[in-house]
This record gives C-alpha cells, sequence and structure tokens, in this order.
C-alpha cells in the first residue's frame, strides 16, 4: 500500500537518457508478461507454463491479485486435475475463464466454488477430487507454491494478497488430499509462521495465520486437538522475547487464550486465583524492571487482568466464582501495589491513571458513592496527569466531569 | 491515477515556522498522477488504480477543488472497471473486490454519477452492483469475504455498507448479523480487530465504527474504553499510530481521529499539535504528503492526512464525513438532509 516509511533518497534527481531507456525496456517487459499471460488464459491454456509464467509476473509484483486468482483457477481447473504429465493443453470449463467471477461468493471453500463452476464439459476428471492421496500432482502442486511463497512473504510480509492466498491453498489441501497429508502441510505452516513472527513480532498479519493455523490444527477434520497449553507457552516464550514486554501483540493473545486455558485444565477455584496472582505478579515485576512503567503495552495487559475483576460480566473471567466481596478485596489491594509503585515513579501518569480507574470502579463494585478521602486522591490524581499529560487535556476534562457526578 | 509516491519528498526542515496548507501544489500533484506512464512504478500500481481514483478526487474534494479531474473521464474509467457480475476491479480486466467496488460507489458519488450505472453499467445497474456485494455476506456468520475466494475481514463489512448505503441498497443484507458479528470482535481494550480474537488495531477500528455509524448501531461502542485506547494513539510529535508501541503515520490521522469522531471524543487528543504533525508531512513545492516527514509522498496519506485536517476542520477544507471519509456536503446530496438529523 503506497509507501510506507521510504526516505527520499537523492533529490528529485532527474533520470539519465540510459536509465529512462532501461526504465522503458523494464515496462515493456512486464506488460510483455501481463498480455501473453491474458492471452494463454483466454486460449483457455491451463498449463505448467503459465503457471510458470504467472510466477515470473507475481516475483515482480507480489500486489497484482488478479494474477493470484489466474493462478488459483489455474490449479483447480487445471492441473490439479492433470495426470502428472502435465505438458498437453486441456480445455477447461468454459465457464473458467479469466473472467468467470460468477460463483456463490458468500461461501468459504473453495471446494464449492469448485463444484458449482459447471464441470460439463472435457474436463477428464471431476476436478474436486483428482488426486486424493499421496503421490498425485495436486500434492507436488501445492508444495510447490508453498514454496514459491515463502521467500515473496520474507521480502513482503505485509502484503495482504500473500497471506490469503497461502490460506487458499492449504484449504485446498484439505479438500482434495488426505487428511494426514494435509496435516503435515499445516504443521509445517507453524514453522513458518514462527520464523515470520520472529522476523517481526508484531506483524498482525503473522498472529492473524498463526490464529488460524492452530484452529486448523486443532480441528477434528484433521484429527486435531487442543493445543491452547502450546500456544500459551509461546506467548510466554514471546513476552521474553525481543521486543520483551512491549509486545502487545503477544498479550493480547495470552489474554484470549487463558479462559480457555483454565476451562480445559479444569482449573479449581484455587488453581484459578493463583493463576490470576501469578499473572499480576508477572505484569508487576515487569512494570517494576527497566522502563515498563511507562510502556502501555504493560498497561492494557493490566487493564486486561483488572477487567476480570471489575467488569466481570461479558468478558472471559480468569476467576469465575469470585464473590464480590473477592472481587473488591483483589481491586483493594491493587490500588496499594499502585501507590507503592508511586514510589519513584512520580512522573508516570499510567499510575495515576489506573489509581483513579480502578478507585472509581471499586465504588461501583461496591455500589456506593467515593468517601472524602477518595475525592481528595483523586482530585489531586488529577491534577497530576493533568500536568504530566497535557494533549489528552479533553479526556481529563470529561473525567474531571464524571468524578463530579 | 497514478499510485507512485514522489516526486516529492515531504518537509520537516525546510518548513516555514507558521505551517500553511498548501492548496495548489496539492491539486498539481493529484493532477498529474495520471500522466506517469513513463514510470514502472506506474504500472506496478495498477491494482490500486481504482483506490487510487477515489483517494486523489475525495482529496481535491476537500481541497474545494471537485472539478480538477474531468468527470466524463472519471465516469468512464470508473464503468471501464466494472465486471459481468457487477463488482469493480482494480482496472479495466482486474478482477472484481469489495475494496473498488466500494471505491466505485463513492467515485460516483462525488461526481454525481450513481445515475450512470443505470444507464451505461451492467445490466441491472445500481442492483447488479448491490447484489455483487450482497452475495459476499456470509448468511451464517454476518460477515463479509472480500471476493469469490473467500477471504474475510472487518474492512470488508465497512466496504459492503458504505457501498450499498450510498446505492440505497442496505436492505439486501442482514444488518443485524453483521453487527453482531463486529460485536464479536470486540476486545477488553474496547478495539476490534480483523476478526474475533484478533488484536486491535485502529484500521479496523475505523472500518467497524464506520459500519455501526451506517447501521446506527454505535450504542454496540464501549466509548470510554476504545476513546482511552484511541487517545492514547498519539505519540509526543503529535502525530498518531495505529497499536501500541509502534511508529505514527499520516493515515492514521485519518483512522484514529475519525473513530474518536464517530464516539464523540475527538478532543480527547490533541488537535492542534495532530494538524502541526499532518501538515509537516506535506511536500510544500511539489505536492503531495507522506506517511512521516521527510519520506516519499504519495495519493494515499495525501487523502487521509488532508481528510485527518478537515475533521480536525482546519481552516480551508470541506467539512468530511467520519464514516465515509468524503465531503458531507456529498453523503448529504445523495442521503439526504435527514441523514444528519438523525438522532
Amino acid at each position: 500500500m503506497a509507501s510506507h516509511g521510504v526516505p527520499r533518497v537523492a533529490e528529485t534527481a532527474q533520470r539519465t537518457e540510459a536509465q529512462r531507456l532501461e526504465e522503458e525496456r523494464q515496462i515493456r517487459e512486464y506488460r510483455d508478461l501481463e498480455e501473453l499471460i491474458s492471452a494463454k488464459i483466454a486460449e483457455r491454456q491451463y498449463t505448467l507454463e503459465v503457471l510458470e509464467l504467472t510466477s515470473k509476473l507475481l516475483k515482480k509484483n507480489p500486489e497484482y491479485y488478479t494474477i493470484w486468482n489466474v493462478r488459483r483457477r489455474l490449479l483447480i481447473y487445471g492441473l490439479f486435475s492433470k495426470p502428472s504429465d502435465s505438458s498437453s493443453h486441456l480445455t477447461a470449463s468454459p465457464n473458467s475463464s479469466l473472467t468467470d467471477t460468477t460463483k456463490a461468493s458468500s461461501e468459504n471453500s473453495s471446494s464449492s466454488t469448485i463444484t458449482t463452476s459447471g464441470a460439463s464439459t472435457t474436463t477428464p476428471q471431476n476436478p474436486a477430487f483428482p488426486n486424493r492421496g499421496r503421490n498425485g500432482t495436486t500434492l507436488d502442486l501445492i508444495r510447490g507454491d508453498l514454496e514459491f511463497l515463502f521467500p515473496i512473504m520474507v521480502k513482503y510480509p505485509k502484503c495482504y494478497w500473500l497471506w490469503n492466498y497461502r490460506l487458499w491453498l492449504l484449504q485446498e489441501a484439505n479438500e482434495s488430499l488426505e487428511s494426514d497429508i494435509a496435516r503435515e502441510l499445516w504443521n509445517r505452516e507453524l514453522i513458518l509462521v514462527g520464523k515470520m513472527l520472529v522476523k517481526d513480532s508484531r506483524n498482525f498479519h503473522g498472529w492473524g495465520y498463526r490464529r488460524k493455523v492452530v484452529s486448523e490444527l486443532e480441528s477434528p477434520k484433521l484429527g486435531g486437538r487442543s493445543m491452547v497449553e502450546s500456544e500459551f507457552e509461546y506467548t510466554t516464550k514471546m513476552i521474553h522475547g525481543d521486543k520483551g514486554l512491549s509486545n502487545f501483540s503477544a498479550w493480547h493473545r495470552r489474554s484470549k487464550l487463558i479462559p480457555r486455558l483454565l476451562d480445559e485444565r479444569n482449573a479449581s477455584d484455587e488453581t484459578r486465583r493463583q493463576f490470576l496472582d501469578d499473572e499480576f505478579e508477572l505484569i508487576i515485576s515487569a512494570m517494576y524492571t527497566d522502563s515498563y512503567p511507562y510502556q502501555q503495552s504493560a498497561w492494557f495487559y493490566y487493564q486486561f487482568l483488572m477487567t476480570t475483576l471489575t467488569d466481570y460480566v461479558g468478558h472471559g473471567s480468569i476467576t469465575p466464582n469470585f464473590t464480590p466481596e473477592d472481587r473488591a478485596e483483589y481491586v483493594t489491594r491493587q490500588l496499594v501495589i499502585l501507590k507503592d509503585m508511586l514510589d519513584g515513579a512520580e512522573d508516570c501518569k499510567w499510575i495515576y491513571n489506573a489509581l483513579i480507574d480502578y478507585t472509581m470502579a471499586l465504588c461501583r463494585m461496591e455500589e456506593r458513592k467515593p468517601d472524602l478521602d477518595e475525592r481528595q486522591d483523586c482530585a489531586t490524581w488529577l491534577a497530576e496527569l493533568r500536568k504530566l499529560d497535557p494533549d489528552r487535556s479533553g479526556r481529563w476534562d470529561d473525567l474531571e466531569k464524571s468524578l463530579r457526578d | 491515477m497514478s499510485l507512485v509516491s514522489g516526486p516529492g519528498r515531504a518537509g520537516g526542515n525546510a518548513l516555514p515556522d507558521e505551517l500553511q496548507l498548501v492548496i495548489e501544489p496539492h491539486v498539481k500533484y493529484i493532477q498529474s498522477l495520471d500522466t506517469r506512464k513513463d514510470e514502472l512504478e506506474y504500472w506496478l500500481t495498477e491494482h490500486l488504480r481504482l483506490n487510487g481514483l477515489y483517494w486523489g478526487l475525495n482529496a481535491l474534494h476537500l481541497l474545494n477543488r471537485p472539478d480538477a479531474l474531468p468527470r466524463k473521464e472519471t465516469i468512464d474509467f470508473v464503468l471501464s472497471c466494472q465486471a459481468d457480475n457487477g463488482g469493480f476491479g482494480a482496472a479495466p480486466g482486474h478482477d472484481a473486490h469489495l475494496l473498488y467496488t466500494a471505491s466505485a460507489v463513492q467515485i460516483l458519488a462525488m461526481v454525481d454519477g450513481i445515475g450512470e450505472l443505470e444507464k451505461r453499467g451492467k445490466e441491472g445497474g445500481a442492483m447488479a452492483v448491490g447484489k455483487y456485494i450482497a452475495d459476499l455476506q456470509n448468511r451464517e456468520t454476518g460477515t463479509f469475504a472480500g471476493d469469490e475466494w473467500g477471504e474475510e475481514d472487518t474492512r470488508f463489512i465497512c466496504c459492503a455498507f458504505v457501498g450499498l448505503s450510498l446505492l440505497k441498497l442496505l436492505n439486501l443484507v442482514d444488518l443485524d448479523k453483521a453487527v453482531d458479528y463486529i460485536v464479536s470482535c470486540a476486545n477488553f481494550d474496547g478495539g476490534y480487530g480483523v476478526a474475533p480474537g484478533a488484536e486491535s488495531h485502529s484500521g479496523q477500528i475505523f472500518a467497524c465504527c464506520a459500519a455501526l455509524t451506517i447501521a446506527r448501531r454505535l450504542d454496540k461502542v464501549d466509548k470510554d474504553k476504545l476513546g482511552m485506547w484511541l487517545s492514547e494513539r498519539q505519540v509526543e510529535g503529535g502525530g498518531l499510530n495505529g497499536r501500541p508501541e509502534k511508529l505514527e503515520d499520516v493515515c492514521y490521522s485519518w483512522w484514529v481521529s475519525s473513530s474518536l469522531s464517530m464516539i464523540g471524543r475527538l478532543h480527547w487528543i490533541d488537535g492542534g499539535k495532530l494538524s502541526r504533525f499532518i501538515l509537516n508531512c506535506q511536500d510544500p513545492e511539489n505536492g503531495g504528503l507522506a506517511d512521516r516527514p521527510g519520506d516519499m509522498v504519495d495519493v494515499f496519506h495525501t487523502n487521509f492526512g488532508l481528510a485527518g485536517l478537515a475533521l480536525l476542520e482546519f481552516d480551508g477544507l470541506e467539512e468530511v464525513d467520519a464514516a465515509y471519509c468524503m465531503p458531507k456536503k456529498v453523503v448529504e446530496r445523495v442521503l439526504g438532509p435527514e441523514y444528519y438529523n438523525y438522532s
């Protein structure tokens, strides 16, 4: 998408004549390739040769989504259905040309797209399940394509179409290969996405892809079972990784896994209480080290933990059987910890903000108005917030109003 | 419309103390974009052409220069991108996708050309476009796929609602289900991600808030929590980032502040500081805006930077609608004055 973070190297230098000619040549080459693919597809040449041509083009321009779609059609209407000798020219269904976009599109599974495409022609086999088994060309093609994609993804890790195409390939594998073979492919994806997240531990495409891969590997159709324990461990590893505690992507994932993790462990009330204590301990000790009390990722995770106590309806809870008194006790304890934390971090706005939020939350939980001390404390903390963070003065104005009500 | 970046570079040190919005250079920059066919990048960005036309045209409208691109050629180009299934691709011959279909409808709305769909569009006119969009709804979950290949993302709900509402065909889809789906994407921090379980991201938050605005269901948003998270996107220098601990970028001047505006909390950030950051991303001589001062300008950041300024009611810019990212005037002309009188 456009140019993100591309510094301008030299002042709008005029191209030399040689550079101009070279660029002209590159444009010609690129457009010739485009036209060649178009012409071959118009002739319904669904061959490996054309697949190669699309590879060449996509290496030059991985954002060219229509060519990724051409590639999908080459595979499902031609190549997947062929015997291993795939040099012959097959006539595909007349509907499946470049412009065939008539299929029911709200359906997720690409197998449904295949079966509705009207296999009424000379295509030799039902293209949906041509080579169900271990040695078919379908597996080779999928494997080959996954390998082709990897270096492009490393180079363009934020290109939506790449992640999307990759997922489509694997879903094709689910449809046309035996489940143990498909599972093997998905397993390798977990390693791949691990590598991608090592390169950029905040890449949200990567985290999203990981979620999908895991949910496939857990699914009964691939003979899977829950991976919540290993995924939880993964977030622990990431939190202690390069971006460390400022890796909010990892904290976020952790927040989503915890309720399920405890359910699947059949955790007792006592275990859950201990779990919550440990998570508080983890985040608070993090805040005491390095510069973390000033980093917002840690505070948002802290907010998550507090939310399970204060807004316990509607959010995955850690301690569902806590009584209102238990909850109030925990919040009170946190208020003490926060006040202690101010010592030496008097310039940390996050602490003041948390103190006000959770003092007010405690009053709501106990269905009472703030007492005089609490009101005075809040006023003092609010004054600090205004001083430390004048950019958000409009927010502090609204907060002040809400304190008055 | 070219998506080629440059030639300009955003200022940073050469700007005078008193920052100004340059208008004429931006207009010229956008007008020049389609003349750069001798650059390889022009061809490499063809997959964004229709979006690019929307970005450029919207920027021109906000600059009060709606006629700076020729109307007839604009409509001709949009219609040339329509596929047989009613949807629009990025350029002629490219496959239809919701991302471009929404841009096509927005462009037609801006040039008062929606009626051209009946006259010169594919058979079925506006209804063909509406049906294309409606067929992409997953009727079980309520969400939308981007195209026939099934990728789902909350951005596509926004594209669908923008397109359908401007065509007055929202009745073709199950709004309640789509709204429920958006609610299922909400996180503890009040934000939204690409799908249930995904991390909050300002771009997705914009998409979800815009969809909820159009569906009149902003009551579903936890406005204080979301407002707090969004306001923390403003960094020291005044710019906004998209997620915690990321770099600021001019495009988030739009995604974040429009979301804050939709939930009534735009005053939770420092608008003056943000304006200065955006102005610093201009190339005052050659026109255009970049993601950050010192980087290459492009039409994407030009649009979203100017839209951010317009939202902050910067002097000399048209009022912008936070959900549609189009001039309010246009939205009002298409949807009628009652759209803004809704309570």
